[in-house]
Parts: structure tokens; C-alpha cells; sequence
């Protein structure tokens, strides 16, 4: 009981957000994943936020990322800052490609 | 017929090669990319890459159909490897049949460049004395 108790607490905690409000899944890769420490997050935005605002949130959360030259996308397709974005939009955050 | 890849498992470049002749075609220009031990002098123990899968499938999806339409090609095949890849390891594969030799040269060099601007695949080196994720040199790809 107490444990089920601490988690509806903590989930209370974590998941209210503004009225309204945007939740996009966020990935990363390489470089970006170990900058970031992780390899996903949930973001939470406002209403009418677009892709570039999404990312300079994520930039906020995670300044390490920003010493590298980025590249991101929306729902896996390269993106410019201006794409609107939907609750459930993937957002991807990763540096310049190296594959080959 | 095209095909695009990823895979953890390695690459055998004959299969690649073959699998994309047509009847009308003449030549099959295959580029064979594999893990170099020497870069810059400094020395690599072997590799790790690492995909956005479904967007790297997407995106080599997209520069198949580019190169259709801007080559006189009739298949493409691409075919990149995913994981840890030891010195002369392939990592990459791409096969380009077409009519005649030309085009398929073209083509082929085409593809391997854009695929290193566009297709999120990125590689950590490993060397003796330290690793390192490699970042592209090129700017936003929009």
C-alpha cells in the first residue's frame, strides 16, 4: 500500500500540465544520447508550439547538447523549425550524420 | 528489384551485387565500404554504428528513388550494417545495375555520398587510446 501510494504521488507530481498542453516523445542517438544521458524523454509543450520551440526547450533541459552542430526531425523526416506539432509527434534530436 | 537494408548480421557483398540484375541490364557497379584501420594516422580497433532505424530506411528509401529518377539505372541496393564491426568488415553496400556501366558508376557515387549527408547512421571510432562518436561535417540537411 505504501508503495502504491508513493507512485500515484509521484505520477501526480510529473504528469499534470499546462491545460491543453503538447507531449511529444524525444529521442536520441549517439553523441546526442550520451550528451543527453538518456536515450528518450517525454516534453510536454504548449499549444501551437512548433518543432523549432520544442527543440530549444530540449536544448534547456539539456545544455550539454548544445556544444554539438545539430540536426533534428519530426515523426522521422528532417525538420525546420516551423513544422506544427501534435501530442504523440516523434521528435528526434542527433548530430550531423556519419554512417558509410 | 531495390532493396534497402539494415543489419547487425555481416554483409556479403556477392549477394548484394546479384540481387539487383534485371535482363535489360549490363553492368552492376557495387561499392564495397568497410572499416578502416588507419584514419588520419591514428589507429581504430574497430566500430560502432548506430541507426534511427525506421528514419535511416526512410531516407534510403528516398535516395533510391532519386537516383531512378536522375540516372539512367534500373535497381539499386543498399545495405548498411548496424553494431560492432571489426578492421576490412563491411559496413556499407550499395549496388547499382543498369544498362550500361556509366550511369551506374555515377549513380553509385551519387549514392554513397548522399547517404553520408542524409541517412542518420552515425559511428563511434575506438581507438587504442580512447573512443569517439563522428560527427558529419555537414550542416542541416533540409
Amino acid at each position: 500500500m505504501i508503495g502504491l501510494y508513493s507512485l500515484r504521488h509521484i505520477c501526480k507530481n510529473v504528469s499534470v500540465g499546462e491545460p491543453g498542453s503538447l507531449k511529444l516523445k524525444v529521442l536520441f542517438f549517439g553523441a546526442t544520447a550520451e550528451a543527453a544521458g538518456t536515450r528518450s524523454t517525454v516534453l510536454e509543450i504548449p499549444p501551437g508550439a512548433a518543432s523549432g520551440n520544442a527543440l530549444k526547450k530540449v536544448l534547456e533541459l539539456y545544455p550539454e547538447l548544445a556544444s554539438h552542430k545539430l540536426l533534428f526531425s519530426v515523426n522521422q523526416t528532417y525538420a525546420r523549425g516551423d513544422e506544427p506539432l501534435n501530442t504523440g509527434d516523434e521528435l528526434a534530436v542527433f548530430t550531423a550524420v556519419s554512417g558509410g | 528489384m531495390d532493396f534497402f537494408e539494415l543489419t547487425t548480421d555481416p554483409i556479403d557483398i556477392t549477394s548484394v551485387s546479384r540481387r539487383v540484375i534485371p535482363p535489360e541490364c549490363g553492368a552492376t557497379v557495387t561499392l564495397d565500404g568497410y572499416v578502416r584501420k588507419f584514419t588520419k594516422g591514428r589507429e581504430t580497433l574497430y566500430l560502432i554504428y548506430e541507426a534511427y532505424e525506421p528514419m535511416a530506411l526512410k531516407e534510403m528509401q528516398k535516395l533510391i528513388l532519386q537516383a531512378k529518377t536522375d540516372f539512367e539505372i534500373s535497381n539499386v541496393g543498399i545495405v548498411h550494417r548496424l553494431g560492432r564491426l571489426e578492421i576490412g568488415e563491411t559496413s556499407v553496400a550499395i549496388s547499382v545495375a543498369a544498362p550500361h556501366r556509366r550511369a551506374a558508376f555515377a549513380a553509385c557515387e551519387w549514392l554513397i555520398r548522399e547517404l553520408k549527408r542524409t541517412v542518420p547512421i552515425w559511428k563511434k571510432e575506438v581507438y587504442a587510446d580512447g573512443e569517439e562518436w563522428i560527427e558529419g561535417d555537414r550542416g542541416a540537411v533540409v
